[in-house]
């Protein structure tokens, strides 16, 4: 009996994909592209922390990006004027208006702030991590596809994310951010999604502190728009930033 | 399937160009006290510093660049004194994969953060303020080539000895050229120099990063003399960071320099906007010290107060930091930054 019902399981699997697994990775490369619009595009990212409920500072980016690998941020907020930020695969860099140096950083330096470096300036989930599926559940009142994401370079910002895209179209909905040791730091909603050119990109999405409970970061996008990017801005020994 | 053939049609679109004209303005106002203790020897022992500082940039698309940072510096000690300062003030134009620049700019080759042995067009590099904590350092005046291509830079300059800025004593005309690659994670660069009726100057430097915490940084150098430097950073999990540096310039001297800072105090409630960093520098040859404090308050998106000290040790007026006339140094201060 046990063996008919195994072999009808298998059969109705074979038959009807829609009851296998999806691919987990296929998934998080559709997800990225609400995050990244074109292969070659600019934005600009602002960033509200909030202490107790309360807002209590701004930062504002304008971030370049070009294929997966290759980030460049100017910092554009009065105390951080003429700093820039420099993302090549692993490797990154600061350049601080004091010094006309770039200054290599580790990859811990990435997670400082509620928002941090790498939550700005790495956002291609698909090039940074492995994707399984877990399960599907409901959250933010959509059906999602929950992954655990394992980071497969020491350029990923985060060693294990938990990730919730809805169902239909892949859109993230929510995140669980974990370090090496397994500490829970982060966790994040999307909130916000705007159609751009005709395609839906990320507006709003916050950010909370799981270590301190009051504190949360709202960081919000404009003015997407796809960019003929040289490849010389992204160069570590360019001497010229703006 | 047709998810992934739409992305791929999307991803396929040709971008649109640069926006024509891209302005950056900053200004900020910085007012500073400073009381000498155990002053060692005549001279006013408190002064005020003020700082009016604005920069200005401009870029035509990918083409033309202008860039000035200026400073108006206000010094009152047992008198006041005003001079305006040009940190930087030039004009670059790119064509194809070469960028030109031509006037005052900052311009720094060496991979150390408290000292350097590569740095030939650096502007001078103090040990006790390596960050340039009043941003006051100039630029040289000097025209660039630089050919950018994948991962390779090649830089070409060529630095007066002071045109239209007041002469330096002992600053010469300087031929340099520079290669810098990524290769493997080493960020390496290789350097030729001639400053005029001096020794040709070779070089190499390098910054690595070795897991999640380590950077290790080195720089080598042969002129006139022989000079070494190496020096790593390590990145604790909960944000402080430690940098070492070891320096050998020739002629036997020798410095250490220690660094530990943690930027956000965001462990300890109430403590998220400030900085604090303490640094020792020691000439490990005449056993001579200072150890310098820093700390700042960031006071929302335009307003920060710092605290800076400085207390030198050695022998008295036998050692390079027992030579500072005093016992320490506090300074404190504010800044408007728009």
């Amino acid at each position: 009996m046990s063996k008919t019902i195994l072999r009808f399981l298998t059969a109705l699997s074979m038959a009807c994909p829609a009851l296998a697994a999806p691919d987990a990775q296929a998934l998080l490369r559709q997800s990225d592209a609400v995050r990244n619009g074109w292969p070659s595009y600019a934005v600009r990212v602002k960033i509200t922390n909030f202490e107790a409920g309360k807002s209590d500072e701004q930062d504002l980016f304008e971030v370049y990006q070009k294929g997966t690998e290759k980030t460049y941020v100017e910092f554009l907020s009065p105390r951080d004027k003429g700093r820039h930020l420099l993302m090549l695969g692993d490797d990154m860099w600061i350049y601080l208006p004091d010094t006309s140096r770039p200054i290599r950083i580790t990859p811990l330096e990435r997670l400082s702030g509620n928002a941090s470096n790498g939550d700005v300036a790495r956002t291609n989930y698909a090039i940074d991590y492995d994707a399984v599926y877990l399960r599907s559940e409901t959250a933010g009142g959509a059906e999602c596809h929950v992954l655990e994401l394992t980071a497969r370079r020491k350029g990923a910002t985060y060693r294990r994310i938990l990730y919730w895209l809805r169902a239909t179209d892949a859109r993230p909905v929510k995140a669980e951010f974990f370090l090496a040791s397994g500490k829970y730091i982060k966790s994040a909603t999307f909130d916000e999604y705007q159609e751009v050119g005709g395609r839906m990109l990320l507006r709003r999405f916050t950010i909370y502190d799981q270590i301190r409970k009051n504190s949360h970061s709202v960081m919000e996008y404009s003015g997407f728009a796809p960019r003929n990017l040289p490849d010389r801005i992204f160069h570590q020994g360019r001497s010229d930033r703006f | 399937m047709l998810l992934a053939l739409a992305f791929l049609l999307i991803a396929d679109e040709p971008a649109p160009p640069e926006p024509q004209s891209e302005t950056r303005f900053a200004l900020s106002v910085t007012d500073e006290g400073a009381w000498a203790a155990g002053l060692r020897v005549p001279g006013p022992e408190t002064g005020n510093l003020l700082l009016i500082q604005p920069s200005f940039s401009w870029r035509d698309g990918q083409r033309w660049r202008f860039s000035t940072s200026l400073a108006g510096v206000v010094d009152t000690q047992s008198e006041t004194h005003a001079q305006l300062r040009v940190r930087e003030t030039y004009l670059g134009f790119t064509t194809g994969d070469l960028d030109f620049s031509a006037g005052k700019r900052i311009l720094r080759w060496g991979t150390g953060y408290a000292f350097t042995a590569t740095g030939v067009l650096d502007p001078p590099l103090s040990a006790i303020d390596p960050t340039d904590r009043l941003n006051l350092r100039e630029g040289r005046e000097m025209v660039t080539a630089e050919w950018v291509q994948g991962r390779h830079a090649l830089t070409a300059a060529w630095a007066s000895a002071g045109l239209l800025q007041e002469h330096q004593p002992g600053m010469r005309e300087t031929v340099a050229f520079r290669y810098n690659t990524l290769l493997a994670g080493f960020d390496t660069s290789l350097i030729v120099a001639h400053d005029r009726g001096r020794t040709t100057f070779t070089g190499a430097n390098f910054t690595r990063v070795f897991g999640e915490a380590v950077e290790v940084h080195g720089e080598f150098a042969h002129g006139d003399t022989s000079a070494v430097l190496l020096g790593g950073k390590y990145t604790m999990r909960s944000g402080f960071g430690t940098i070492f540096e070891f320096y050998a310039p020739g002629s036997g001297r020798r410095y250490a320099f220690l660094r530990a800072a943690k930027s956000r105090l965001r462990e300890l409630p109430g403590w998220k906007e400030w900085d604090v960093a303490a640094s020792l520098v020691a000439n490990l040859g005449d056993r001579s010290r200072i150890l310098v404090l820093d700390v700042t308050r960031r006071m929302g998106n335009h307003l920060s107060f710092y605290g800076h000290a400085q207390a030198p040790s050695g022998k008295k007026w036998q050692s390079e930091y027992g030579m500072i006339p005093y016992a320490a140094l506090v300074s404190a201060g504010f800044r408007v930054q728009l």
